[in-house]
C-alpha cells in the first residue's frame, strides 16, 4: 500500500466501513475516500472482496440436504403429542 | 397467494407461504384442519428451523430436540401468538431461547463434572452421525479453489461466537430484515448490526489467515 492512501483513511477505517458500503450508505465524501483508498490497496480491495462473499452465502454455499429422517422423527414426535395428524 | 397445505412438489417461498395471515388462521381453526396445517408448517420449515439450530449446538442430537421442543413451544403459543410478527420470526425466537436454554443447561453440567469434561465433549462429537457443517465443502470432482473457499469460510463460520453465529445465520443465511432478526434474538437492531459486522469480519479474517497458511511452503494444506 503506498503511503500517499495510507495518509487519508487507514486500512483498518476502510474495512470498518465496508459494512456501510455493502448497505450502499456511505456519505459522498467518505465514499470518495474510500474508494480512493480501495483503487490504491490491493489488500483492501481483497478484504472486500471476501467480505461481500461472506455476506451473501447464498452464492457459494450448498448445504448438505438433512436425510428426512430427521424431519420424519419430529414428526412422529408430534403425532404422539396430538399437535399433527396422520396425513 | 394459496396457503392450504401442499401435497409437496413445486414451492415458491414456504416462509412467505406460512406468515400469510390466512395460514395463521388455518391454524388456529382447530381440530383436523389445524393438525393437517401444523404438519406442513413442521415439513417446510423444520430443515431451515434445524440449519439454524446446528449454527449453535455443536451436536445434530440436541439441534433436533430443540427444535422439537420449539414446535411443542408453537402449539402452545399459537392461541396467544397475536400476529405482530411474522410467524418465523416468532418461531426463530421461540427457538433462539430454547437454544439458550440447552447451552446453559450444558454449562451446568459441565460445571458439575469438569473431570469428565474431555470424555463429555468426545462422546458429542460421537452423537452425530450427519456430517457437520464444515463439511459444505463439495465433492472432490468439483472445482477445487472455488470449493475450498467455500469450506474456509464455512469453517470460519462455524468458529464464530455463538452471538455472531446466530445473527450471521439469521441475516446473511436466511436473509431476515435487521429488525427482524433484532426480534428474533432480543437484541437491538444497533446491536445486531454490530454483531453482524463482527461476524463478516471474523470470517474474512479467519479466511485470509487459512489461505495465507495455504501458500507457506512445507506448511500442511487442507
Ligand atoms: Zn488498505
Amino acid at each position: 500500500m503506498s503511503l500517499f492512501y495510507a495518509l487519508y483513511y487507514p486500512c483498518d477505517k476502510v474495512r470498518d466501513f465496508a459494512y456501510d458500503y455493502l448497505e450502499g450508505k456511505l456519505g459522498l465524501l467518505t465514499g470518495f475516500r474510500f474508494k480512493r483508498h480501495l483503487r490504491g490497496c490491493e489488500e483492501c480491495q481483497e478484504y472486500i472482496k471476501l467480505y461481500r462473499m461472506a455476506a451473501d452465502p447464498s452464492k457459494f454455499t450448498f448445504e448438505n440436504p438433512l436425510p428426512s429422517e430427521f424431519l420424519d422423527h419430529t414428526l412422529q414426535f408430534l403425532k404422539e403429542r396430538g399437535v399433527v395428524g396422520d396425513g | 397467494m394459496e396457503t392450504k397445505p401442499l401435497q409437496g412438489g413445486e414451492r415458491s417461498d414456504p416462509f412467505a407461504e406460512v406468515n400469510a395471515p390466512e395460514f395463521l388462521a388455518r391454524l388456529l381453526a382447530g381440530g383436523r384442519e389445524s393438525q393437517r396445517t401444523f404438519g406442513w408448517l413442521v415439513k417446510v420449515t423444520h430443515d431451515r428451523f434445524l440449519a439454524f439450530a446446528r449454527r449453535s449446538l455443536s451436536s445434530l442430537e440436541e439441534s433436533r430436540e430443540v427444535v422439537q421442543e420449539m414446535y411443542l413451544a408453537v402449539h402452545k403459543g399459537l392461541p396467544k401468538f397475536e400476529g405482530k410478527s411474522k410467524l418465523t420470526t416468532w418461531m426463530y425466537s421461540l427457538l433462539h431461547h430454547k437454544i439458550c436454554d440447552c447451552i446453559a443447561e450444558k454449562e451446568r453440567s459441565r460445571e458439575e463434572m469438569v473431570e469428565s469434561h474431555e470424555a463429555q465433549l468426545s462422546t458429542e462429537t460421537n452423537v452425530d452421525s450427519w456430517q457437520p457443517l464444515t463439511a459444505w465443502d463439495a465433492p472432490a470432482d468439483r472445482v477445487l479453489v472455488r470449493a475450498s473457499l467455500e469450506t474456509k469460510i464455512s469453517e470460519a463460520v462455524s468458529a464464530l461466537p455463538v452471538a455472531a453465529r446466530e445473527v450471521y445465520h439469521l441475516r446473511d443465511v436466511e436473509g431476515l430484515s435487521g429488525d427482524e432478526a433484532a426480534e428474533a434474538l432480543g437484541l437491538s437492531s444497533a446491536n445486531v448490526r454490530v454483531q453482524l459486522h463482527r461476524a463478516r469480519r471474523l470470517i474474512v479474517e479467519h479466511v485470509q489467515e487459512s489461505l495465507r497458511s495455504d501458500v507457506i511452503p512445507g506448511k500442511a494444506t487442507r
